[in-house]
């Protein structure tokens, strides 16, 4: 039995990389959908997200304490100089 | 051949000379073996023939004088440069892995219990890769039926943060386009046994090699494990050095492909993902996969519980088995399983070259088709993309953002693209995963 390999493996590639396309370009819009709907009637409370591991709540997080590093050093400063 | 001579020879002369100094013991010797001799048959042997047999069960005997009739572990007769030089070949090359994995810390977690799986497997006289060997049990308890690469998917899930991908889901697509290494070094594969004489794959092989394209160590497995077991050992052994090579293959690849001004680009700061998308997210790539493609659920769908039960984030006991000891547990086992396929009669053949060479092909086209995606899509989108992101699409996750970044970094300091990039790369697990649940559909 002879059968071409070649041409076979360009049908398959014509389906696979068009099935991984629609599959991905089909997340891609699902994903802008439920962004959409989220956004819109399920908003995070303020604080919801600041255990998840976004970039930003870590700033804030860093932030926070670089504020209160820098607000017990100057009570520790203003006791030392009372005494 | 000297060698071969003159070792049974001296062992020969240092046991007669063994025998001719100590006659004092030889009596007690006798009257021990004589009442042992009523219970089992014991027949009494000079100490030389002792030695001389013992010698012939040591691993110098086997490896020195290979027998014609000497089975492997699945049974089949080896050849006697299998058992021979083939060895020896293969102690080289485990050696090899453990360099690569030890000293330049490639992939030491697969890399280090494959080249150890390896060095097992080629031991001789005792056949650890039988299904009732040390190997063998490990190997048909979760390789041979695809078991423990799902359990990995599970693990890798549950590390992965979706975040960067949910806040600009257009790279998805790069993840997509990186895929066409699996596909291109299919038809490479297929050109290669066709119009050479070299290798003869057959279409099932063609594919299950192109997968390395797909740059997933674990759909790797799964799929050789599926389509051809006979390669599994090669084609995880590729997949996983070249993943570990990803920061010396991709580079030249990106900046060949991109202008230093594309290079440049710098882009917008990521929105905040909300929680909820994070926690639906898992399920929508379940239903998707379930709707679209349902060979690909064992991978999507293990893939997408780890990811489930890290953001529920009610179970965090359970996230943190699967990201710790369970994925720890099964790695080890993985590696000693895929190492038992590198025994020197299967390993040292001609289409292990074959492998190496489509395998590194594979991952040169599937960078060279994210970076050129990602170029189109940046001259059509609103918001810059900088072309580098797109290499990040094959998987190797972080390995591969993290390379797409330090090249931006290069042409532009300070201009970190890490979470820019993690969104193709993370794309690319699932994209691999859907390329695989194609391959499985076409040929079950």
């Amino acid at each position: 039995m002879e059968v071409h390999l070649v041409s076979e493996s360009l049908k398959f590639m014509v389906l696979g990389m068009g099935i991984v396309f629609v599959f991905l370009y089909i997340l891609v819009l699902l994903m802008r959908l439920q962004a959409i709907i989220i956004e819109r009637y399920f908003p995070d409370r303020p604080r919801a997200g600041a255990s998840a591991s976004g970039g930003e709540s870590e700033d804030e997080e860093r932030a926070r304490v670089a504020a209160m590093v820098a607000a017990i050093l100057e009570y520790r400063k203003t006791k030392t100089g009372g005494n | 051949m000297l060698i071969r001579f003159l070792l049974p020879l001296l062992i020969f002369l240092g046991a007669s000379s063994l025998w001719a100094s100590e006659p004092a013991s030889a009596p007690a010797q006798s009257t021990v073996s004589q009442s042992i001799q009523v219970k089992e048959e014991h027949i009494p042997k000079p100490l030389t023939v002792l030695l001389r047999d013992f010698f012939k069960t040591t691993g110098i005997y086997a490896i020195l004088n290979p027998s014609p009739e000497a089975l492997n572990g699945q049974g089949e007769k080896m050849s006697a440069f299998a058992q021979s030089w083939g060895r020896i070949i293969m102690f080289i090359v485990v050696f090899i892995l453990f360099y690569l994995a030890i000293v330049k810390k490639f992939e030491p977690l697969l890399l280090l219990p494959i080249g150890f799986g390896g060095l097992l497997a080629n031991i001789p006289v005792v056949n650890m890769t039988a299904p009732d060997g040390f190997l063998g049990i490990i190997y048909n308890m979760g390789i041979g039926n695809e078991f423990f690469p799902l359990i990995i998917f599970m693990g890798v899930g549950a590390m992965t943060d979706f975040g960067p991908l949910l806040s600009n889901p257009k790279t998805a697509l790069l993840g997509g386009a990186a895929q066409f290494g699996i596909f291109g070094s299919l038809v490479g594969a297929a050109a290669l046994s066709q119009y050479t004489g070299l290798v003869d794959f057959t279409m099932r092989q063609c594919a299950s090699i192109s997968i390395i394209g797909g740059a997933d160590g674990p759909t790797s497995i799964f799929i050789a494990s599926a389509l051809s077991p006979e390669l599994l050992g090669a084609i995880a052994v590729a997949a996983y050095s070249y993943m570990a090579l990803v920061p010396v293959i991709q580079p030249p690849i990106m900046r060949a492909l991109t202008t230093e001004e594309e290079r440049r680009i710098v882009m917008p700061q990521l929105r905040r993902v909300n929680r909820r998308e994070k926690l639906i997210f898992p399920l929508l790539i379940v239903v998707l996969s379930a709707m679209l493609l349902p060979e690909s659920t064992p991978l999507i769908g293990a893939f997408a519980f780890g990811n489930f039960a890290k953001e529920s984030g009610v179970v965090d006991r359970l996230s943190h088995e699967m990201q710790n000891s369970l994925i720890n547990i099964v790695t080890i086992f993985l590696g000693l399983g895929v190492g038992s396929k590198l025994q020197a009669d299967k390993f040292l053949v001609l289409d292990t070259m074959g492998i190496l060479v489509i395998g590194l092909l594979a991952f040169a086209v599937g960078t060279a088709a994210g970076v050129l995606l990602a170029k189109l899509m940046n001259r059509f989108s609103k918001e810059p993309i900088n072309p580098l992101i797109g290499a990040a699409g094959v998987s190797a996750v972080p390995m591969a953002a993290r390379v797409a970044s330090k090249v931006g970094a290069e042409a532009r300091p300070g201009n970190i693209l890490l979470m820019h990039a993690m969104g193709p790369n993370v794309a690319g697990v699932i994209g691999s995963a859907v390329a695989a649940g194609v391959l499985l559909s076409i040929f079950n």
